[in-house]
This record gives C-alpha cells, structure tokens and sequence, in this order.
C-alpha cells in the first residue's frame, strides 16, 4: 500500500442553507494521479478548494502527509493550484509569474532562474521566459500556469477543470502532456473535471461524486464495468438501465421473460433475491450484440430480446442504434461503423442478445 | 438526469468568493475610512442636531436646552418661506436638467454605436472642471456688461441691456441647468444602455411606432435612472446658494444663504442650525421615499 | 431598422447632441477668448489681443498665495482620501462581512448632502473640539469627507474587474495577505488609484462651499474666484488663471480617463477568460 498523501475524513462543508459536500472521506495516495469526478454542484471544486485552504470545512479533518491542515492559511499549505482559467498575472512576464512562489520562498536567483528553465522545459515552452501572457494561447498558458505551480515542489498539485477552456484536439494533446508531466516528476495530481472520458483516460482512481457525497472510488475500468450506483453507471458512459422482474430463479440467475423466445438473465452475486421481485439491471451499449433479423449473434448468449431499429446515430467509429423493444423501453446498442450492422436501416427487425456476464444489478440508495 | 453545468445560474447569491484572514482583516481595512466618516461626517451632522435644540452651545447667546430655534424658524414665515423657495429653485433645476439630458442619453445608449463612450465623455467633461468657472463664464455672459449684451449692444440691435438674462430667476436656473445637465446624462445613460434591445424590437415587431416603443416600453424601464439621476440633483440644489449668490441677484437668497449667513456673519449658530437640521431631515425624507433608487450601478460606470 | 430610432428622430437626437455640446462648451471657450481681451471689463467690444493678465496674476501676491494654499490643500486631501479608499474598496469588493449595506451608504453618504450643512456641521464640530485651528488642515479634513465616495466609486469598477483567481493564485503561490496586495492588486488596480486621485484634488481644488465655513483667515483659490465675482477686482486676472486651471484640469483627467479605459481594456483582454467562473464556488 503506497504512503497516504492527502487524508480527508468526515469532511462537511455548506454555504448558507446549501450542502455543498455532506460526508466525504478519502485517502489519496502519494504520487497518484486521482480524479473527483462529478456533475456541477456535487462538491468537487468545493472539496479541492478545502485542500487548498480557500475554504474551511464545517466539520472532518483534512491531513497532509499525517499533519491536519485545518485552519492553516492556503499560502502556508504545501500544496499548489492550477487554476481553471490559468490566472497568470498579467503584469509579470512568464519568467516573474513561474518564479512568484520561489520568490516569496527566498530562493536565490540564479537557482530561481535555473529552476524556472528547467521547469520550461518540462512543460515544452523553452524560451518563453520574456513572454507576457496576453500574448500567448490557451494551451501555453495552461502549461504556464502548471509550471508555476510544479516548480514549487508541491505535496501535492491540485487541478480545478484546467482544460475545460481549450478546444476538442487541444484538450485530447494536453491530456497526454498533463500524464506525461505527472510520471516524470511523480507529484500528486488532484484533478477535478466533470468530463469522464478525461477522467477515464487519465486517473489511477477515480471519485464519482453526487450531491455532496462520494459515489464510488476506484480505478477508472472498475468504474466504467462494475458502477455500483445508478448514478455512477449513467454519468459515466451510457447505460441501459432495465427494469427487471425475477420471474424465475435459475441458479445463480435471476431470469425474466419478455416473450416468445425473449428472455434476460443476470447474475445475481449473491444478494438474496426471490421471485417476484424487481431489479434495476445494467448492461453497456457496446456489451450489446445486434443482428437483423430473428436470430441472436451468438446462440451462446443468454439474454436475448426482439426489436425495431428506431433511431440511427453515426458518431463516426462508432453507430448508436436506439432499439424499440417489448419491454416498453429503448435499448441503446454501440456498434462498429463499418462493421456487421452497416447496412442497417431505421424500421429493421432486429435481435438484441448478450451474455450473461455483461449484465449487472445496480444498487440504488436502499439496495 | 445529470445536473449540467449549462444550467447553472451564473451568480450564485452567497457564494461569492471571498478573500482570506477573516474578521480582523475586515476589520482594519474598514476602520481607518469608517472611522474618519463617523468622526468627521456623522458625529458633526448629529451635533448640528444636539446644537439645534441647546444640548450643546457655544456661543455667549445660546438658549440651553430649549426648543427656542426650532420655534423661531418654524413660525417664520420668512424663513420657510426661504426653504420652499429654494425647493422650488431645485424642483425646476432638476426638471430642467434630466428633460434636456434625456435626448442626449437617449441618443448616446441606444443610437450612437461604437462613438457613445467617447461622446459621452464629451459631455461629461465639463462637469469635471470647475464649478465656479463654469458659474463665472455664465456671469461673464449673460451679464449687464456681459457678452451677450455687449454684443447686442455693439451691434446695434437693443439699446438698453436685457435686464432679465441677469440677476433673475432665469439665470439662476439656466446657470444650474447647465451645471447639472452633464451630471445627469450618466445615470440615465447607463440605465438606457442595460436596455435589452430586444424589447424594442419586440415592440415594433407587434407593430408599434417608434412613438408608441418609446412610451410604452424604452421610457418605463429608463425610469428607474431619471429617478436616480433627479435626486441626486433635487438633494445638493436644496441647499445651493452660490450660483443664486452670483447671478441672481437681490431674489438670489436662498434657504442655504439664509444658513451661511446665519452661521459665518449673523452668529445666530441655533437658529443656523435648526435650519441646517429641517434640511437634513428634509433629505433624509427623501432619500428615505427614493433610496431604492439610488443603488450604486446607477453612478458606476 | 433601428426600433429605437427613425431616421428623422435620428437627425434631430444628433442636432440636440451637438446643440447640447455648444451650449456646454461655448461659455468655456468665450471665456478663454475673453480671458485674451485687453479689457478691464470682461465684455465686448473687443480691445486688441494681449496676454497681459496672464502675466500680472504672477504679481498679484493675494492670488498667488490662495493658489498656493489651494494646491498644498488639495494635495493632503487627495493623498488622504486615496489611502482611505482603497481598503474601503477592498473592503466591499473582496470582503463579506455584517450590515454591509448600511456601511456601504455610510461610506457614500457624503455624495447627498448639501454641503451647507456639511459646512455647518464641521464648523460646529471644530469650534467644540479645537484639536487642529482653522485654515488648510480643517479644510483638507472636510474635502476628504466629501472625496471619499468619489474615489471609491472609481475603484470598486476597477477592483471587481480584477479577477479574485489572481490574488488566489499569490496566495496559493505562498504570498500573504499584505504581499498578495502588494504585488498584484495594487499594481492591477494603479490606474483607478491614480484616477481616484486626480479625482479627490480636482473635487478639493474647486470647493468653495465648505470652504467658506472653516477655513478661518486663509483663502483657498475658489474663495478669492468667489469674493472677486461678487466685488470685482482685478477680474481679469482671476480669469486669466481659471483659464488654466480650467484648461489643466480638463487635460488631466481626459488624459487620466483614456489612460483609464485603455488599461482596463486591457486588463479585460488579459483575463477575457475569467468571464464565467468568477462567482460560482461549488462545481
């Protein structure tokens, strides 16, 4: 178990009559990259800017590599922030704004100019020291503003949505660079986005954040396969979320029948379900085979359902296939463009099957 | 199902964030302006107040504790005669100058384009520079041997010097009008310019005139800044006694020359002091009816 | 289609415009012209071009002296009141804190009132407590009453418009709250201060009212203006240096209020991306 870094417990936080974090708990490792994960509103910012010390929690202890930070003012804190527009100075060329923190730490100069070099370096903008920021892009800025937080030596680095500025492409490049950064100088990274393909793509772990609480923490394939909430399952991907009465208990399996040859099965792991109860059941679009016509894609797999084509969506590598079926609900299935569904159409017949490992019971609140 | 972030409102009331160090940064920032404001300005004002009824005195006359000088000045019909005089003067001022500085604002928010601010500080300029300057060049102008009548004069064109362009009723109030009237175009400019444009094109796409737009929806929105732009000249005007001093002659005494005198020549400090008071309470009524009107955007640029 | 506007209501706005324009400027600039006449009286008929009385005020030791007393007062008053504003400033831009409303009007209520009774009121105040004599000190106390919302109205626009990520940023960065001020705000904020400034010595040059209250035996400029229009003197000369006074003032502040608009121009341009942001704490 790698050494805790960052250690929030019990943590409380409301503004006025408004709960913005409600009980947060969670031990960030040394060295880890993790992501808060979260729609507006779900206490993500709210918790990093507590790290940080620009808020004071309500109640909870936040520890700093074993010492509580509580009540330390942010510029005594030994963590550093990027903020989500950059807020480089705009009076101080980028030597001054990378070189502020050191300043104020008493380095020397001439290690002051070296580090500030040596930092250039690492973010990939060698030579900008003279620049002022108003003369520079969106992207070098953000690499700016990141390298006077990292030439500090911070504890840890906190991210507040640094990309959400930049464009799509943009966005996709800083991401390999902001990963790149973090291997090479093995900081903590604190990153706080509502996107989840950035947060998939980028974290060791990751904290689905909902209404103040912490959904689910876990590594970003764990959470994207195994949601434990409905909520964690559809903000992150796209879902189908079914609703599922256990009309038979076959084994280990909960089974419902649809119809004429139309069945679902789901692994029920354990919990004590028995006929006659209801599910909410989830499987990912891209888990879901179709084929035109009567017959499942695979006669192995145990849930299959009947349906319409009804709505088409290209997305480029991927098709969306929005199915009318017999359960009264659309399923959303992912297809390759190019692959065996390419000459369908809007109106087509279809069969939906998967197996059954793909499908998996959310736990809601009460569950 | 996901709350998005488009639908958060931009200002969150309550939220806004705020600076570190908590209340005894507040505190010394506040106390070294707040101080100077209550020592210099409220405590005086109050003792104007304690002077009027004898609380304090300092001069050999002065009645102890008595309502005296409030009874002297309430029962003169002179000298309330005096205040409903210069309401009048201020009421017609006022009036005078947000009707002649309506168009221009007008034109400058809604018809100038890129040129308005530029503009506007064209006509704001003057109001930067010299009151009694400003009050002087009218002199200059409009009097016995002024410009105007010397140059009728020279030109053969009256024989006698107009006895009304000075030391009247009417120099006093062009004087002020002409003080006031750049003043008064910035609240109503800024009013007019938050305009959604919008309405306006809502309105005469149900097919109004341009007439019918105006009173209808463009003046009742605006109203809000005539009214903040009327007091904040109706206030100072109350007590205004320079201008009337200068060009208006023997009719030229006001309810603030009646206060000035009272305090630096007739050392009569209560009876100065009442009147100083009724006016004070006068404002605050005012201000009291009229304050919501006076929030800050309405100054602020 | 202009819904605000038709094109003959157009011409007319713009012939009020330019109507409304003369009407302010020409008394200013018939001043100016006169302010050349070699004429004891300022009127027609013209008498030849001189520039004498703008020699002979240097030889008039009363005006002189009253220009002089008007500068050093001014002076203290715009030193004090900048100081003064800028943490009130900060204060209600930056700060949350109990009654905030009722301070804020405290702070601007000198804006509404007549300055007879101000005058009145710190003559009563400074007869009682005779802490300092009358003359230029009691005199640069009442113009900093007076200033003092002006310049915080100059300063607030400014400082709301100094995003509160930067001085986060410092403070993150390890700089207190004195260093954050010092080494960001302020020089952010410099053109509103130097236009606070400019604003709080014009304010105090010009003031005649309160003036004629307290300032005891010494004559501030605007008093001896005002006791030579009222028994005329040496008028001319007067004018003479209105004339360039008038003529300063208006370029300082034109030049400080370009200077003003093209740096927050900048600034704005500088930090255009914090538009959203700024008030939303939890996201």
């Amino acid at each position: 178990m790698s050494e805790v870094g960052i250690s929030i417990h019990g943590v409380r936080k409301s503004f006025g009559s408004v709960e913005a974090v409600r009980d947060i708990s969670l031990d960030i490792h040394e060295g880890e990259f993790i992501t808060l994960l979260g729609p507006s509103g779900c206490g993500k910012t709210t918790t990093m800017r507590m790290i940080a010390g620009f808020e004071e929690p309500d109640a909870g202890t936040i520890l700093l590599r074993g010492e509580s930070v509580l009540g330390i003012p942010p510029n005594k804190r030994e963590v550093n922030m990027c903020f989500q527009h950059y807020a480089l100075f705009p009076h101080m060329n980028v030597a001054k704004n990378i070189a502020y923190g050191l300043k104020l730490k008493k380095v020397p100069k001439d290690e002051r100019d070296r580090r500030v070099k040596e930092m250039l370096t690492i973010v990939r903008l060698e030579g900008y020291e003279e620049r002022k920021p108003g003369q520079l892009s969106g992207g070098q800025q953000q690499r700016i503003a990141l390298a006077r937080a990292l030439v500090n030596r911070p504890a840890a680095l906190l991210l507040d949505e640094p990309l959400g500025a930049l464009d799509v492409k943009l966005r996709k490049q800083m991401q390999l660079e902001l990963k790149r950064i973090q291997h090479e100088l093995g900081t903590t990274f604190v990153y706080v986005t509502h996107d989840q393909e950035e947060a998939l793509s980028m974290s060791d772990r990751i904290a689905v954040m909902n209404n103040g609480v912490i959904e689910q923490l876990g590594p970003p394939r764990t959470i994207y396969e195994q949601p434990e909430s409905p909520f964690v399952a559809d903000f992150v991907g796209v879902l189908n979320a079914i609703e599922f009465r256990i009309h038979q208990i076959d084994g280990p399996d909960a089974v419902m029948k649809v119809g004429e040859g139309e069945r679902l099965v789901v692994p029920l792991a354990g919990t004590g379900a028995s006929v006659g109860g209801s599910l909410l059941v989830a499987v990912r679009p891209e888990r879901v085979w179709l084929r035109v016509g009567a017959e499942p894609a695979d006669a192995h797999h145990a849930s299959r359902l009947g349906g319409t084509i009804g709505q088409m969506v290209y997305l480029g590598t991927l098709t969306q296939f929005h199915v009318d079926t017999a359960l009264g609900r659309r399923i959303i299935v992912h297809e390759l463009s190019d692959g065996a569904m390419s000459g369908a159409h809007e109106g087509d017949a279809v069969t939906l099957s998967w197996p059954r490992d793909d499908a998996a019971i959310l736990h809601d609140d009460q569950g | 199902m996901a709350t998005d972030a488009v639908a958060v409102p931009r200002r969150e009331k309550g939220r806004r964030r705020r600076s570190g160090g908590g209340a005894p940064v507040t505190l010394g920032l506040l106390s070294g302006p707040l101080v100077w404001l209550i020592v210099f300005f409220v405590v005086p004002v109050i003792l104007i107040g304690l002077y009027s009824v004898g609380a304090v005195t300092l001069l050999r006359n002065d009645y102890f504790l008595s309502l005296t000088p409030w009874k002297q000045f309430l029962t003169s019909s002179t000298y309330t005669g005096l205040f409903w005089k210069s309401f009048r003067m201020s009421l017609g001022v006022s009036i005078t100058s947000v009707v002649l500085a309506y168009p221009v604002a007008y034109l400058l928010a809604l018809v100038a384009g890129k040129r308005k601010y530029t503009l506007l500080l064209v006509i704001i300029a003057p109001f930067l520079t010299s009151y009694l300057l400003r009050v002087l060049a009218w002199r200059v102008i409009l009097g016995e041997q002024g410009v105007v009548n010397s140059f009728l004069q020279t030109a053969g064109v009256i024989g006698q010097p107009l006895e009304w362009l000075f030391y009247s009723n009417f120099a006093i109030y062009a004087v002020l009008a002409y003080v006031w009237v750049p003043f008064v175009a910035l609240p109503i400019f800024v009013t007019l310019e938050s305009l959604d444009l919008h309405l306006l094109e809502a309105s005469a796409d149900l097919g109004a005139s341009r007439w019918r737009t105006f009173w209808t929806v463009t003046f009742p929105l605006s109203v809000p800044g005539v009214i903040a732009a009327f007091i904040f000249v109706f206030i100072p005007t109350l007590g205004e006694y320079i201008t009337p001093t200068l060009v208006g002659g023997p009719g030229g005494y006001m309810f603030g020359s009646a206060i000035q005198s009272a305090m630096t020549t007739g050392l009569d400090w209560q009876f100065g002091s009442a009147m100083a008071m009724f006016l004070v309470a006068a404002v605050g009524i005012l201000i009291a009816v009229f304050g919501r009107y006076l929030n800050v955007q309405a100054v602020t640029e | 289609m202009n819904p605000a506007v038709s094109a003959g209501g157009r011409r007319g706005l713009w012939v009020s415009f330019w109507l409304l324009s003369i009407f302010l400027y020409a008394p200013i600039v018939i001043l100016i012209v006169f302010s050349f006449n070699d004429r004891e009286l300022v009127s027609f008929p013209w008498q030849g071009f001189t520039v004498r009385w703008y020699r002979e005020f240097v030889s008039n030791p009363t005006l002189v002296d009253a220009l002089k007393v008007s500068m050093v007062v001014a002076l203290l008053a715009a030193v004090l009141t900048t100081l003064l504003a800028i943490p009130a400033s900060i204060a209600l831009v930056r700060r949350r804190f109990f009654a905030k409303p009722l301070v804020s009007g405290m702070l601007l209520a000198p804006l509404v009132i007549p300055l007879v009774v101000f005058g009145t009121a710190l003559l009563i105040l400074f007869n009682l407590i005779s802490v300092v004599p009358f003359g230029p000190f009691t005199v640069a106390i009442g113009h900093v009453v007076i200033s003092v919302p002006f310049a915080i109205l100059t300063m607030v626009p400014r400082l709301e418009r100094i995003p509160i990520a930067l001085e986060e940023a410092a403070r993150d960065l390890g700089a207190s709250l004195w260093t954050t001020f010092r080494t960001i705000t302020l020089p952010l904020l410099a053109p509103a201060v130097l236009s606070a400034f400019l604003i709080s010595f014009t304010i105090s040059f010009d003031e005649v009212v309160v003036v004629s209250f307290i300032a005891g035996d010494t004559t501030t400029f605007p008093l001896y203006l005002y006791s030579q229009l009222r028994l005329p003197r040496s008028l001319p000369q007067v004018i003479a240096v209105a004339v360039v006074v008038l003529v300063a003032s208006v370029t300082v502040i034109a030049a400080s209020e370009i200077g003003r608009r093209i740096s927050d121009r900048k600034l704005e341009g500088d930090t255009a991306v914090f538009d959203d942001d700024e008030e939303v704490v939890v996201a």
